[in-house]
């Protein structure tokens, strides 16, 4: 029985070690903070409306089929790793300098800015937008979360104001209509749009 | 009082052993020891075993991402998760009697661990449930019971999962000790029996719903990987081996021979014995397949060294089972699993070894002394002269084994017993003790207040061998 209760410690001791560890706020936000510094800028002309990587690894998620039904916990999961791995692509491109002189100068040609990741009740969610000049042609949510009823707002949000018609692009602004019944994620999208705005 | 090398003074039942009262020649046994090593070895396995569990979570986690309270419950809740599914999977490898741990750890080691490890998972499984219920209902803005009814209705498998849960707890409310005396052991059995339920009635919501688990890939793989060969030992250790085992060897009751008023000697032959692998000290699980005895298994240890001609077992009786040994009749047929334990000769630590017996604890210890070198020495135990069994095959194992034996005889408090049983006394029957291993086997009083006397007299612990006197 002393075992036992020893165990039962070593558990306990074990997964808040773990957790702490994960969660450490000085390792924390630097690593969150690293997409909001460096703009991942993609490379002037390829103006994909499907972005490169990002969004790549959250179809990776999508494609077990039952998703649409099975829930939530793969969530966060999914829309972790599609913030680290944007968080690691960042940082191997560090050289903030070199993509705001591409920026810069072709003032022409179609760019894509992501914004800032913007954290909400449901998760965080990051806004990109494709600009042709200064005009908006396209915009997408990424990283929001899949699954369950938040998954559910997140689709209703993304439909209505993604894409190539979508609200975003139709008002050219972050003044959106609130989409009804999803009141936080309406209103985080378009603050991390605001966002990617100002960065643009 | 104390007697050395002599007869116990009062009367022996029964007529002496047909099948050679008398022990096999004593030939100098040249087994290999069988150190801790096998145990050490299951031990790294556990441990790497629980890491690579936890792994996962740890490298899908990105470091700084549990921003808030309700991250941090559902990371606690997830790596709750991970271990209580680990922990279910080598509990139930535990229970499944495959020779390698039933040869490295024996069976008295894996019932403790068993029960400490069973407590364990029941907390990781309590802390799974209400971390991750309190989490997600932070996390959507839900009361924890709405939480609740949205994980049993919108997620998937969830209510079989909440139903895993459920036994578990059941099972793990009927181990308790208090509780489980108050219990018919066959229905404490088949209460048990069910966790094997939660085996299966928790295995879906952990790939539907994991966040580790729901992507494919080499962790996926990897768990169900896992849950196959937990399955294949189960099958193996519990259905396969054994029947290899009975088929091959065939076991017969040959005769019941009465030691003393209480206690009775059942020998057993059957095809091939000589190529059992059994060491003096272990013991086999017995089905006797008679109308009374054959819907029950219990653990006795063999009380003779292994032989060609017959396994023997020597049985106190206590209680209606134990009662119906009595009257077996010569020809029924045994089924038997085993042999298992590590209370051997093999596994000591020392050249030297030193017994201790009480009443009929002197089964295996018996057994164990025709496998020890010489210059072995027993204390054994009893309550009255005729309580001391098998007294005429260790008086000859004794002389044909420069074995020194006493008879320590009498009630707890009586002058004899009382110099004997304490540090002193037990240095001054054997003074070079602590370079002894020591192995006792009796009832449990006996056996606190030897080992209390002996850690006393400076014998290191891992020097003391103990079995349990019932399973």
């Amino acid at each position: 029985m002393r075992r036992a209760l020893l165990a039962i410690t070593g558990l306990a001791a074990g997964t808040t070690a773990l957790v702490v560890l994960k969660g450490a706020p000085g390792v924390g936000s630097s690593a969150q903070d690293v997409p909001t510094a460096l703009a991942p800028v993609a490379p002037g002309g390829s103006a994909a409306p499907e972005p490169p990587s990002p969004t790549g690894s959250a179809p990776a998620v999508v494609t077990p089929s039952p998703r649409t039904s099975a829930k939530p916990t793969p969530k966060p999961s999914a829309e972790r790793s599609a913030a680290s791995r944007g968080g690691t692509r960042t940082s191997t491109s560090t050289a903030p300098a070199a993509p705001r002189t591409t920026t810069s100068a072709p003032k022409v040609a179609t760019r894509t800015v992501t914004g800032p990741s913007v954290s909400y009740d449901y998760g965080s969610l990051q806004v990109r937008i494709t600009l042709s000049g200064s005009r908006i042609v396209d915009a997408t949510g990424i990283g929001l979360p899949l699954g369950g009823q938040s998954g559910q707002r997140s689709d209703d949000v993304q439909a209505r104001y993604s894409g190539t018609s979508g609200e975003v692009v139709a008002r050219q602004s972050a003044n959106l209509s609130t989409v009804s019944g999803a009141t936080y994620t309406s209103t985080a999208y378009q603050q991390a749009l605001q966002a990617a705005l100002d960065k643009a | 009082m104390t007697y050395q090398d002599t007869r116990a003074a009062g009367r022996r039942t029964g007529h002496s052993a047909p099948y050679g009262g008398h022990p096999a020649a004593p030939v100098p046994t040249g087994r290999p020891r069988r150190g801790p090593g096998g145990r050490r070895a299951l031990a790294v396995a556990f441990w790497l075993g629980l890491v690579a569990a936890v792994v996962p979570w740890w490298l899908d986690t990105p470091a700084g991402s549990l921003a808030d309270t309700a991250d941090l419950l559902t990371a606690g809740g997830r790596i709750t998760g991970l271990i209580a599914g680990y922990l279910l999977l080598v509990q139930v490898l535990m229970m499944s009697r495959l020779g390698v741990l039933e040869r490295a750890l024996g069976g008295e080691r894996i019932s403790r661990l068993h029960r400490d490890l069973g407590a364990t998972l029941l907390v990781a499984v309590l802390a799974h449930m209400s971390l991750v219920v309190v989490g997600y209902s932070r996390q959507e803005r839900r009361t924890v019971l709405g939480e609740v009814g949205a994980l049993l209705t919108d997620y998937e498998d969830m209510v079989s999962a909440f139903a895993a849960a459920g036994i578990l707890v059941a099972v793990a409310f009927t181990a308790v000790r208090a509780v489980r005396r108050r219990l018919p052991y066959e229905l404490w059995r088949l209460l048990h029996a069910a966790s094997y339920l939660t085996l299966l009635l928790g295995y879906a919501h952990q790939f539907s719903n994991g966040a580790q688990l729901y992507e494919s890939g080499p962790v996926r793989t990897g768990w169900i990987a896992a849950y196959l060969l937990v399955v294949a030992a189960l099958v193996w250790g519990r259905v396969l081996a054994p029947l290899v085992f009975n088929l091959r060897h065939r076991l017969r009751v040959a005769d019941v021979v009465a030691e003393s008023p209480d206690t009775v000697s059942v020998y057993l032959t059957g095809q091939r014995l000589n190529q059992i692998d059994l060491l003096g000290g272990q013991f086999f699980r017995w089905r006797f397949l008679n109308p009374g005895c054959w819907w029950q298994s219990h653990p006795f240890s063999v009380s003779a060294a292994a032989n060609d001609r017959w396994l023997r077992i020597t049985v106190k009786v206590v209680g209606g089972y134990t009662a119906e040994l009595r009257d077996l009749t010569p020809g029924t047929r045994v089924w038997a699993q085993g042999p298992s334990g590590t209370f051997t000769a093999a596994h000591r630590t020392r050249e030297r070894a030193l017994l201790i017996a009480g009443g009929s604890g002197i089964a295996p210890l018996r057994a164990m002394l025709e496998e020890l070198p010489p210059g072995a020495a027993l204390i054994y135990r009893a309550r009255t002269p005729a309580d001391v069994l098998l007294h005429q095959e260790l008086d000859w194992l004794a002389q044909a084994r420069q074995t020194s034996v006493w008879y320590v005889v009498g009630r707890r408090d009586d002058p004899g017993p009382r110099q004997v049983m304490n540090p002193e006394g037990l240095r001054r029957l054997v003074p070079d003790l602590t370079r002894r291993d020591v192995y006792l086997c009796g009832p449990g009083g006996l056996v606190d207040e030897a080992v209390a006397a002996l850690r006393a007299a400076g014998v290191p612990r891992r020097q003391i061998h103990l079995t349990a006197f019932e399973l």
